[in-house]
């Protein structure tokens, strides 16, 4: 009676059903050579685990302990950022989803409206991009403002409905970057208020230079950001 | 610290352990592992409470290996795997890569597809079923790489008849 090398495996593992288990057990109780086998199966199971059990053991890195542990994210961000990938995309896409449904509803005093230039800003996230202090608790919160390449002021902030970033063109504030917003996930673990780090990056990516500090931002804010 | 963040700080020490049995050496693991750990939160939405969340970030962590190693592409891990063994034990620098040892360097000569495998079971002690799950594949199919995966390592590890 043959066993398949794949049975053998499964029996050394304790994966089969009983019956299984005992046909294995007559087909070797005849063959040296099964048993063997059956042992370097264990063996080489055991020399595997081994070898990386220890890792479990080990310190978790401060930087991936840090990633869970801090509800606040800090800039500048560390440059140990991976290479962008294409779940990003389709995580801008995702939130492209969650406007484009905010828009197609028409909510009477939606977040966003349509504009020449884009998506742009508009009623109380509008107002909180012109007038709200960053770090400041509202229905819209401002984590932090920068000017980015092109010299435009722009802002990072959580919303009801959805989280970006803004910059400020000549016709209001552009959403450049956005994504489901924080407080529209369920469950206990929602942080509303603080961005997520995958928004604080983009916004690293965009930024000349250091985040605007609080004199900075209040200087830019009076003069209308522009 | 919420609930989901803590569930993940307590699986970190396991995702590391999949993570260095996967990727090419510890660097790239603990990027690996912040990858994962960074998708996880951004997709916490999809994560249904109540089921397993180790299987659910050992996926994330499987994706993400993927994508990655597809990105360096084979040629270059190649080189870098003779490289490796060269410098076992002879450097001690803070920032050199480390030396892989015997088993490290045999799990890298296996095929994507078996090494997963191999690393799901024998490493992290899934159940093939768990482990097939995972991996997205059925149960034969899982069966038959973790079986060719283990007898090129016994081959290669010297544990062949």
């Amino acid at each position: 009676m043959t066993i398949e090398p794949e049975m053998l495996m499964a029996y050394a593992d304790g994966e089969l059903d009983p019956l299984n288990a005992k046909r294995v057990e007559r087909a070797i109780a005849g063959d040296p050579a099964l048993v063997q086998e059956v042992e370097r199966h264990r063996a080489l199971r055991k020399r595997i685990a081994d070898n990386f059990a220890p890792v479990a053991d080990e310190q978790v890195p401060d930087r991936l302990a840090a990633l869970l542990k801090s509800s606040v994210v800090d800039l500048p961000l560390p440059r140990t950022r991976p290479i962008v990938t294409r779940w990003r995309e389709a995580t801008a896409l995702a939130a492209c989803l969650v406007l484009g449904l905010v828009i197609g509803i028409g909510l009477p005093h939606g977040p966003v409206s349509g504009g020449a230039g884009g998506l742009y800003a508009s009623g109380s996230l509008a107002r909180a991009l012109d007038d709200q202090v960053g770090g400041a608790d509202g229905t819209v919160k401002v984590a932090v403002s920068f000017r980015d390449k092109q010299g435009s002021y722009c802002r990072v902030f959580s919303a009801r409905v959805t989280d970006g970033i803004a910059c400020r063109d000549a016709s209001g504030w552009v959403l450049r970057r956005t994504q489901q917003g924080s407080s529209t996930q369920h469950g206990d673990y929602a942080q509303a208020g603080s961005p997520d780090p995958d928004l604080m990056a983009a916004a690293q990516d965009m930024m000349a230079g250091e985040p605007l500090d609080a004199k900075a931002e209040e200087a830019a804010r009076g003069a209308g950001w522009r | 610290m919420a609930a989901f963040e803590n569930e993940m700080l307590a699986l970190l020490p396991r995702l590391r352990r999949l993570a260095r049995a996967l990727a090419r050496d510890a660097a790239d693991a603990d990027d690996l592992c912040q990858i994962t750990v960074e998708k996880a939160l951004l997709a916490r939405g999809s994560w249904q409470p109540g089921t397993r969340l180790d299987s659910w970030m050992y996926r994330i962590m499987r994706n993400a290996w993927i994508d990655t190693a597809r990105a360096r592409g084979r040629a270059s891990e190649t080189f870098v795997d003779a490289e490796a063994g060269v410098g076992i034990g002879s450097d001690g620098g803070g920032e050199a890569r480390v030396a892989l040892g015997e088993v490290e360097a045999a799990m890298r000569r296996l095929p994507d597809e078996q090494r997963e495998a191999v690393a799901l079971v024998l490493v992290e002690g899934l159940a093939y079923k768990e482990a097939a799950e995972v991996l997205d594949i059925p149960m034969g199919t899982l069966t038959s790489r973790l079986v060719r995966g283990r007898q090129a390592l016994m081959l290669d590890l010297g544990e062949a008849a």
